[in-house]
């Protein structure tokens, strides 16, 4: 009788404590729903008739080359193109650096300087943005100007389009490496075995038959890489020089990016000025969902010529 | 010909490795060389803000039996030592008995009459004092004195009133701050991730819906913390004010931050808990055990590593933090930490100062060597209990 009395019990609790964890499930989950919703509802907010402070055109908004918030001018067409522009540069840059790095990791180095190169990635990668910011206010910038001085052109203390784009491939280096890392050591050790039973050397294996095998794994950490280029905000603003018109396409001139532009001279907490940001906000998320999408489909389209070969 | 092209393509991936290196290596030399002269026990101590105070000094002559033995200006009458520091006169020693350790405030208020605090690095700026002919004149840094030159005024005259400052650049306020922000973070984080990843592990039946929250949480981790800071203003600021505040705040922040945590904290539980052995849950179920009984009993103990590890991650991730809480922590550096106002953390100080006019980039790099070296302990930690975790389940 007893006993019975206890699992009707257990099972009570079973039930109630099942419940809990869902709910926390749900509370986590929910900030998805509660991001999309907030940003889309205040971003959307000053191009909506009865805004308070003054209606924003939202095409000007989206196209326009002016920011100016003195002059009540908010467009950000040119901030969407400077964004891209440094993303992709950054890309470009640490992207054929970081399969490299990983290749050499996995399949050159001998043992004791893989080991230490592992832990220079990971070093690199637990650095925060901050730091980075730091270092790129006082290194980088200087970096730049001499470059520039060497070409004969004017910097303006090095806050410019080269300098955020090194910083950026400098902070998305760590991410696409080690995601790279693990897929390069996930390669079928078989199919290295054929490569180099067909008279290939190890070399010719790593780069033709290594590599290849392991790019949708290599194109997973340029998505991350990316993802992490857009929304980096607080050192990027330190070396973007957020100049108020564009598009810049200068290596030397100052740039602006989005994340700059919603961090930048951040000091009333309401009107336009304030409310902007969040659309500003929501242009970055659309942008950063696009740009996956289309990566992904890179990835895919890729993954599938390669088992078609 | 073969041989020269492998040798070529080997060499490049050499150089890439080194590119990595070497900029790890630049930035780690270039916070040394900056950081760590402005790095002393005092900074963790101080204000960030010098205190300025006007006070008079008991003039009456003492004896001492002065320990003092070092080359700065020694001033007999107060037992008090000074030197020259890039234009301003530094306090170098202060005796035991000195009338220095009971300034007592001139300035109009209530602190009149106080005992004012006075410590070795303040910086003494003017003398109000009567000459030999018993004329009232002023001496100091702002009359050009060196230290010597103040160091006779105060030994032979009679001394009307002193003002000096404090030391400041401390960032003892930034440091309260942080551990605020990483204790009330970790506090509502944890136990909803916990449970969050309990969820998604044990309980999971595929449906639609569950694959629906798992995506939700996944995504949650793609998302740039700047635009959690937007969101955390709008939507835990009415949180905030229940608990009287009026601004932005420490705790906004910290409540931020909890949800930035969320998708770490949940994934990594949720590595832990699938490391748990399915053969042990199992044996626990079969004995009878209900399934709350097997999760309590067997499943998180065999998980608490991961958690653990989890956990300093997450740490790691609060002291790094920046763009997120610039918009809900506010960038004005407050002495005096507490839940409800503005504040800084480490990570957010070192935004603030740089984007000051003409940034301090000493102190800049001495906040970010100490950042730095608390975020690699960490991650070594995570690495050592991982290491320790993977070798007893090995086992």
């Amino acid at each position: 009788m007893n006993n019975l009395k206890t699992t009707k019990l257990n099972k009570i609790i079973d039930k109630v404590v099942s419940n809990i964890y869902l709910l926390m499930t749900l509370i986590s989950a929910s900030f998805m729903l509660i991001i999309i919703i907030f940003i889309l509802f205040k971003g959307l907010s000053p191009f909506m008739s009865n805004y308070q402070y003054g209606v924003v055109n939202f095409l000007d908004f989206l196209f326009g080359t002016q920011y100016r918030p003195d002059m009540g001018i908010y467009g950000v067409g040119f901030i969407i193109i400077n964004t891209l522009v440094s993303a992709l540069l950054a890309l470009s840059i640490a992207f054929p650096i970081s399969v490299l790095t990983a290749l050499f990791v996995v399949k050159i180095a001998p043992q004791r300087l893989s080991e230490f190169m592992k832990v220079v990635i990971d070093l690199l990668a637990s650095i925060p943005s901050i730091v980075y910011g730091v270092f790129a206010a006082g290194i980088i910038t200087k970096f730049t100007m001499t470059i520039a001085s060497m070409l004969g052109v004017q910097t303006y203390g090095g806050t410019s389009l080269l300098s955020v784009v090194i910083l950026l491939a400098i902070m998305i280096f760590p991410t696409i490496t080690s995601i790279s890392i693990s897929s390069i050591s996930s390669v079928s050790e078989d199919l290295q075995h054929a490569s180099l039973a067909l008279g290939a050397t190890k070399v010719q294996t790593n780069f033709k038959v290594v590599l290849l095998s392991a790019k949708q794994g290599i194109f997973a950490g340029a998505i991350l890489g990316v993802g992490r280029a857009f929304g980096e905000a607080t050192a990027v603003s330190m070396v973007a020089g957020n100049k108020m018109f564009g598009p810049t396409f200068g290596l030397f001139n100052t740039t602006r990016t989005l994340t700059s532009t919603m961090i930048a001279g951040l000091k009333e907490t309401s009107g336009l000025d304030y409310d902007i940001r969040f659309s500003i906000g929501l242009v970055l998320l659309i942008i950063i969902l696009i740009t996956n999408f289309g990566l992904n489909f890179i990835k895919n389209k890729v993954g599938k010529t390669h088992e078609k070969n | 010909m073969r041989k020269i092209k492998d040798y070529i393509l080997n060499a490049i991936t050499y150089i890439a490795s080194g590119i990595s290196v070497l900029i790890l290596g630049v930035l780690l030399v270039y916070l040394l060389v900056n950081g760590v002269k402005s790095i002393n026990l005092k900074m963790f101590s101080d204000d960030y803000w010098a205190k300025n105070y006007l006070v008079e000094v008991d003039s009456d002559s003492r004896n001492f039996d002065s320990k003092y033995n070092g080359d700065d200006y020694y001033i007999k009458k107060y037992d008090i030592a000074i030197k020259d520091d890039d234009k301003e006169i530094v306090v170098t020693y202060i005796g035991e008995n000195s009338q220095f350790n009971e300034l007592k405030s001139l300035t109009v208020g209530d602190s009149l009459g106080m005992i004012t605090p006075f410590d070795v690095g303040y910086k003494i700026e003017s003398i109000e004092y009567l000459d030999s002919n018993g004329v009232i004149s002023i001496g100091g840094v702002l009359l050009k004195h060196n230290a010597i030159e103040v160091a006779q005024i105060l030994n032979e005259n009679h001394v009307n009133s002193i003002y000096y400052q404090s030391t400041s650049g401390g960032i003892k306020a930034s440091i309260i701050n942080t551990l605020i922000l990483i204790f009330v973070s970790l506090l509502i984080a944890t136990p909803i991730s916990i449970c969050s990843a309990i969820y998604l592990n044990e309980y999971n039946s595929k449906n639609k819906f569950n694959q629906l929250l798992s995506v939700s949480i996944e995504t949650l981790a793609g998302v740039p913390s700047i635009i959690y800071g937007l969101v955390g203003i709008t939507v835990l600021f009415p949180v905030t004010q229940l608990f009287g505040a009026t601004t932005t705040s420490v705790l906004l922040g910290a409540l931020t931050m909890a949800v930035i945590l969320l998708p770490t904290m949940i994934k990594a539980t949720q590595v832990a808990l699938a490391q748990v052995d399915q053969g042990l849950k199992d044996a626990s179920l079969s004995l009878g055990a209900t399934k709350v009984q097997t999760i309590n009993k067997v499943v998180l103990p065999g998980a608490m590593n991961g958690i653990l590890s989890g956990l300093l991650l997450c740490v790691s991730k609060v002291i790094g933090e920046s763009a997120a809480l610039v918009y809900t922590m506010g960038t004005f550096i407050s002495d005096t930490p507490s839940l409800t106002n503005q504040g800084t953390s480490l990570s957010l100080m070192i935004y603030s100062i740089m984007s000051n006019d003409n940034p301090n980039f000493e102190l800049a790099c001495a906040i970010s060597l100490i950042i730095l070296v608390i975020v690699l302990v960490l991650n070594i930690s995570v690495k050592l209990i991982n290491y320790k975790f993977n070798k007893l389940g090995q086992r």
